[in-house]
Formats: C-alpha cells, structure tokens, sequence
C-alpha cells in the first residue's frame, strides 16, 4: 500500500531562534494507520503538525530541509490548490479554525465543503455525518461564537473531518474537551483509520494516545522513542514528574486573610434566552479547593464569571468574604476574588512577561519593592523566571497560560478562580498547577478551578462539584463523587471517573 | 460561553430584510449620490424617507440609537463651520479671525444632514443585511470570491475588535484596572487599551489565516455555495427603477429643472 504521509529527515528552523525546533524526524503514515504524537511543551508537537499539513513554510516562516509528501504530493513546495482536500489540520484553539462569519454551526460546516467545490446536494448529507460523529448535531443552528469553549471545539474538529481529506492531522484536539468529547473524538479518529485514512494526532490526553497504534515520543525537536501508546504515555507521564524548581510559597507580602464565598440562587441568562445557570447555589470555606466539573457548555464559565462581577446575576446572589458583590465594580474585587481566564490571550496585554506579571500587583497601589516581590514569587512558582523579559506572544501558548495564573497568583488574592487551568499542559506543566493549587491551600487561601481533568481535580482538591444543564448534579469530596454509585451519573454530563492509574483519590 | 452579535445584523423579517442585497446596496449607493447632490432645501425629502424605511423595518430606534456613534463628528462639523467658515461673510460676532455666521451655520446643518443621511442609509444597509448573504450575492453576480471575502472581513472588522476590546477590558478590570467613574479616569483606562488592540487585531489576521488555511480557502478557482440568495425578477425591477429614478434626478439637477 503506497504512504499517505511520509515524512523524511525533516528539519525545520524559525528565523531568530538557535535551536531546530524540528531535527532529522522521519515519518511514514499508510492508509488506516493512526499514530499518536507526544512530548513535552515546546518539543516540536505543533511544528510536526503544522509541517505535516503543509503550513510551513507556506504560512508560517521556517527554514526547511528535507521532505514531506502527502498522497504522492510534495507538501513542503506546495500551493493551498495542492494539498485542499489532501490534508486536513485541527488546531487546539477553535479561534484558528472557526471562519468566524458564519450564522449557523451547520453554515460553518459548509464553508469547508463551499471551498472543495462539493455540490450543494451532498452537502447537507456529510454535514449531518460529521455533526453525529463529534455528538454536536443539537448545536446544528446554534450560532458558533456563542457557544461554550468546548462545543466550539467540537464544531472546529467536525469542520476539518466534514471536508473527508485522506490524511487528517490533529494538534491536541482534545485539550477544550470534556472526557465524553474526548473518547468521542477518539473513537471517532479510530473510525476514520478504519476507513483508510492515515490519522497523526498531538496529544497528552490518554485516551487519545491509548486508542493510537503506536506512539512517537518528541524531545527538542527529535523522535526518542517510536513506541507502544502504553509506553509512550508512561514517558509523557514521568516527565511530569521531576518539579525540581518550585520554591515554597513565602509568607503573604499582601498579609490577606481567609474569605469565604457563597453563591446563592443565582440564575444567569445571555441575550438570546440562553439560561446557562439555574438557581445555582454553592458556597466555599475559607481555605477551601472546589473543583467544578461537567461537559462542555454546562454553565461552568458562566458561574465562575459571577465570582468577581464580570457576569452579573439575572437572579440570585453572591457574597464574598459575608458581602453582597452586586453594587462592586469588577476592579474593587480584584483584590479580592483573581480570575484567570480560559484562553490566555484573553487576559494578555503588555509587551513583557514581567509588566505582564507586574500589572495587577500595580493597580492594588503596592509600593514598588512590594510588587517586586510579588512578580519575583509568581514567575518563580510557575517557573517563568527565565522568560521575564520575554514578549507573551512570543511563548508557546501552554506557557502563556503560566504567564496568565501568573499575573494572578502576583496579586495574592484570597480567593484564586481559575477556568481549566491545565488546558494545553503537559504533564509538567500540569504538576506544577497542581503544586501551586496545594500551597495556596495550605496557606489557607480559597482556590475554585474549573477543570475537565478529572484526575487533576482528585488530586488536588477538597471538593468537587457537579454541573449539568447548568445546575449543581454533585458536591462532596472527590471519594464520594467519584464512587462507583454515581458512575451514571458522571457519565449524563460527560464526566468520567479519574482514569487513576497512579492517582490516589483520597488526598 | 461568549455572545456577540455577528457584525451588525439585526435578525429579522421585515420588508427591508428580505431585499436581495444587491438591490440594498444599490439603494445605499443611490441615496448617498442623492444626499451630495440634492439642493439644501430638497434634502428633507430623503430624510423622512429613511424614517419611513427606519420604523416600517422595525429598526426605527436601533437607528436613532446608532447616532449617538457620529453624533461628536455632527456637531464638530456644524461648529468648525458656524466659526469658522470663510470669506467675507456677516458674522453674528467676532473674536479676531473667528466669528459665528449664520451662512457658517447653515453651511454646517447641511453639510452634516448629508453625512448622516448617507450613515443612516449604510446602517439600515448593516443592520438588514447579512454578511453572508452578501458576499453570496456579490459573488452571484459575478464579483471575485476573494474580492467579496475582503468586503465581508471589511465589515466585520469594526465588531471583531469591539469583541476584543471587550474582552481586554473586562481582563484588565478583573486584574485591577479602574476603567469607569471620572472622565479622567476613563481616559486613563483608554490608553492601555491601544496597544493590545494593535497587538490583538494582529492576532485576529493571523487567527484569521490559519483557519482559511485550514479550510481551503482559495484553494480552487470554483466554488460552490451553501447559502442560496434568490433573486426573483421583482427584486431585478427594482433595481432597474433605482437606477431609472437616480439617472432622471441627475439629469434634472444638471438641466437645471431641480435647483
């Protein structure tokens, strides 16, 4: 059977940086072979990805040698003509796939399928295909930009499958998803390799890399192990094990207390008649970790929003530290409640990391050997102390996510609310959310983290809660929620128990 | 979860909506000439009939609402004017060079009823007109695909980067940032803004690129096309009638017949 993909001494350098990031990687994918990709931040995952497809050096600058060949056809000299419907890329992010002008998700569907040229007749049927296929049928009239993160993830996955190209290649397709969405898009790549496509998927998500043939392990840019998914997950694993430069959290420079928060009733809708929460109430201890689970588009941002006023309730209310928030200005509560948002580029607006780290800290008036202080501690717990004068975007986006919690952790806030804080780690990177998540537990500050990481949430949180359809399903510590009794349960909102191979449920 | 209006469309079914939007584009081009050309006493006449076109949409206090945006660039223009307008005019009162005239007033009230008459007509155009539908329309009628892309990026542009600015906003208040209360507050909050617009309307090409990219943009000269706009012979007269009414103005305002 002739290669679909073939990959031969691929060398690819970026203009101004020292090192390839992609060094001497061979690679043969056949019809029906689905390979699965992994490796820490920065060791060329995306890079192999985006070659494979065709994109670099097309669109995105690099010096390259070597050769890439997708259906007999050169990919590294190709045009966009070439390679349409050839090869297919989804990216991480929904905003790099979404066309973002489209009315429906069934309208966005068809961009793809309008640019092959397909005819109007077969569209609709291979639409509706590839909406089953990712479980978004649904959201089929949903206008995309309004929906939740990881649905709209979902209708970036189903944009590429619907345009049907030979090889399909996925750079970590799975970090926006719930575990449901996430062993649908695994079965869904196993199917694909069925059908005699040639699949190579990025990934840290073990049930991904598990549903894989075989497994290639990057470091620094080179293939170190071309292995069982088993093995390969095992190595991505220990590499997450040795934390060596977390410093311990020092005494609070901002000398904060403890706080409690309570939500109560709180109702939310968005213009259009959505209600994303419904009559939700929750509260937390001072000190307490929550973690908020459930699947995609179950109202978990919403709810995280209220917490520091950037969402007000339709009804219902929120105290924080004994005090109704509905009369405070979102800054009055930062120094309070800190938010980090989901998708970092959000959140990211100096040209530094360290002013980046440093403009919270400013805007609370600390006098400047006070916010040194504070910056110097954040970068140093998420080990950004090397990038401090580095420009955000030009950091990988796992690690802008760092900088992100970063310019939140260096304002100290009692209460820290996190929205899926290890989307897009490794499992370094994730390690080392978690060993901040203790230590600010352990100082007695309160940490609430949306999460669809089920065994991150179990190792590192007091409680879990619940949601679904935008309501409060479970609450209670990690042991209970995830008893075998409420397997079912989880399971209706797209949730499954922690995979738990090495993770010890009671902390 | 995010909710923003896809540029500026108002869903909708009224009569205005369900004009093809070549022949609304055509109307747009049509009443903007009108709007320079007309003599200063005729315009009222174009601006009662985007009234009547404003309230039998429906769309008659989104409009109004609309003009809070252009009015600043309204009242500068009505007040450079009243000041400062030139030649040997008689002046109300003076200040050395600068003096209020009424030929300085006059000359200001209509030369901003003629832009707000072409603003009005363009976000009636907006608010009926789907940007879909338009690029489907324009390349029906022979436009380039990539051609009608760019208008269509064009007219999004404007919402997208309220979207980012939104949510800059809403990150730098939430690390801190006052951005309300006293004007010079405000202002403040303004100019750390700028440079993440800059920077995030650079992010936005580049969002923009991978996922055209990705979905084989341009990649083939033919294209088909999910979205069907009909155009019915009724919308074809129409057009022809705007442009019958437009050429007979023309020729009336050049013969002199309306002066």
């Amino acid at each position: 059977m002739s290669a679909r993909l073939e990959i031969r001494d691929l060398v690819v350098r970026y203009p101004g940086r020292r090192e390839p990031a992609l060094d001497g990687v061979a690679l043969t994918l056949g019809p029906t072979d689905l390979v699965g990709v992994t490796g820490r931040t920065g060791s060329g995952k995306s890079t192999l990805a985006l070659a494979a497809a065709g994109l670099v050096p097309r669109v995105i600058r690099a010096n390259v040698s070597g050769s890439v060949t997708v259906d007999g056809q050169d990919a590294v000299h190709a045009t966009a003509a070439h390679l349409a419907g050839r090869v297919g890329i989804v990216f991480s992010a929904p905003a790099l796939q979404l066309s973002a002008s489209k009315q429906t998700v069934r309208e966005e569907l068809a961009f793809g399928l309008e640019n092959l040229a397909v005819p109007r007749a077969d569209m609709d049927g291979r639409i509706d295909a590839a909406m089953a296929r990712l479980g978004i049928a649904h959201l089929a009239e949903r206008d995309p930009l309004t929906l939740s993160g990881g649905e709209q993830q979902r209708v970036a996955i189903a944009s590429i499958v619907v345009m049907g190209t030979d090889v399909l290649v996925l750079d970590e397709p799975a970090a926006q998803l719930d575990p449901a969405g996430t062993e649908s898009v695994a079965a869904m790549l196993a199917e694909m390799a069925r059908d005699g496509r040639a699949v190579l998927v990025a990934e840290h998500a073990p049930q991904i890399l598990l549903g894989t043939r075989r497994c290639l392990v990057l470091d620094g840019g080179r293939v170190i192990a071309d292995t069982s998914p088993r093995d390969a997950l095992h190595a991505d694993r220990a590499a997450g094990r040795d934390l060596e430069d977390m410093p311990a959290l020092g005494p609070s420079i901002r000398s904060v207390r403890p706080v409690a928060i309570a939500v109560r009733d709180l109702t939310h809708r968005y213009p259009g008649g959505i209600e994303a929460v419904r009559g939700v109430s929750l509260s937390a201890a001072p000190g307490e970790t929550v973690a908020i689970v459930g699947q995609n588009g179950s109202g978990k941002t919403t709810l995280a929003k209220h917490l520091n006023g950037l969402l007000r309730p339709d009804s219902g209310q929120i105290e924080i530290d004994g005090h109704d928030i509905a009369d405070r200005a979102v800054n009055q509560l930062a120094a309070l409640v800190g938010f980090v948002f989901q998708n970092p580029d959000d959140q990211l607006f100096n040209n530094s990391v360290e002013k980046e780290v440093g403009f919270g800290p400013r805007n609370l008036r600390l006098d400047p050997a006070s916010v040194s202080r504070l910056v110097d501690g954040a970068l140093g717990m998420t080990g950004l102390a090397a990038h401090r004068a580095t420009n955000p975007y030009d950091l990988d986006v796992s690690i802008r996510k760092l900088v992100a919690l970063a310019g939140v952790l260096a304002m100290e806030p009692p209460v820290l609310v996190m929205d899926e804080p290890t989307m897009g780690q490794d499992p370094l990177g994730t390690r080392r959310i978690g060993a901040i998540v203790d230590a600010w537990h352990e100082v007695g500050r309160t940490v609430i983290a949306i999460t669809h990481d089920m065994d991150f949430a179990a190792r590192h949180f007091d409680r879990i809660v619940v949601m679904r359809g935008g309501e409060i399903i479970l609450d209670g510590p990690p042991a209970s929620v995830f008893a075998a009794a409420n397997t079912a349960l989880l399971s209706s909102t797209g949730l499954r128990p922690p995979l738990g191979d090495d993770v010890e449920i009671d902390r | 979860m995010n909710s923003r209006p896809i540029g500026y469309f108002k869903p909708g079914d009224s009569w205005l909506h369900r004009r093809h939007p070549v022949t609304k584009l055509l109307g747009l081009v049509a009443i903007a000439i009108t709007a320079f050309v007309l003599p200063a006493w005729a315009l009222p006449v174009p601006a009662l009939g985007l009234v009547v076109i404003a309230f039998s949409s429906r769309l008659g206090l989104q409009t109004l609402r609309s003009l809070r945006l252009p009015a600043l660039l309204f009242g500068s223009i009505l007040l450079v004017n009243a000041f400062f307008f030139p030649g040997p005019v008689e002046r109300i009162f003076s200040f050395g060079p600068v003096g209020l005239s009424w030929a300085g007033i006059i000359f200001g009230v209509v030369s901003a009823a003629r832009i707000a008459i072409v603003f009005v007509t363009s976000i009636l155009f907006l608010f009926t007109t789907l940007p879909d539908d338009l690029l489907e329309a324009l390349v029906d009628k022979g436009a380039s695909h990539r051609l009608a892309f760019v208008v269509l990026s064009a007219i999004q542009l404007v919402p997208r980067l309220q979207g980012r600015a939104a949510a800059i906003l809403d990150a730098q208040q939430a690390r801190g940032l006052a951005v309300a209360g006293s004007l010079a507050t405000r202002v403040r909050a303004l100019v750390p803004l700028i440079g993440p617009i800059v920077l995030g309307s650079l992010i936005d090409v580049r969002e923009r690129t991978f996922a055209l990219e990705a979905r084989g943009f341009g990649a083939r000269r033919e294209r088909t096309a999910y979205r069907v706009v009909t155009d019915p012979p009724h919308e074809r007269w129409l057009r022809l009638a705007i442009v019958v009414a437009l050429v007979l103005l023309l020729v009336g305002i050049a013969g002199g017949v309306v002066r």
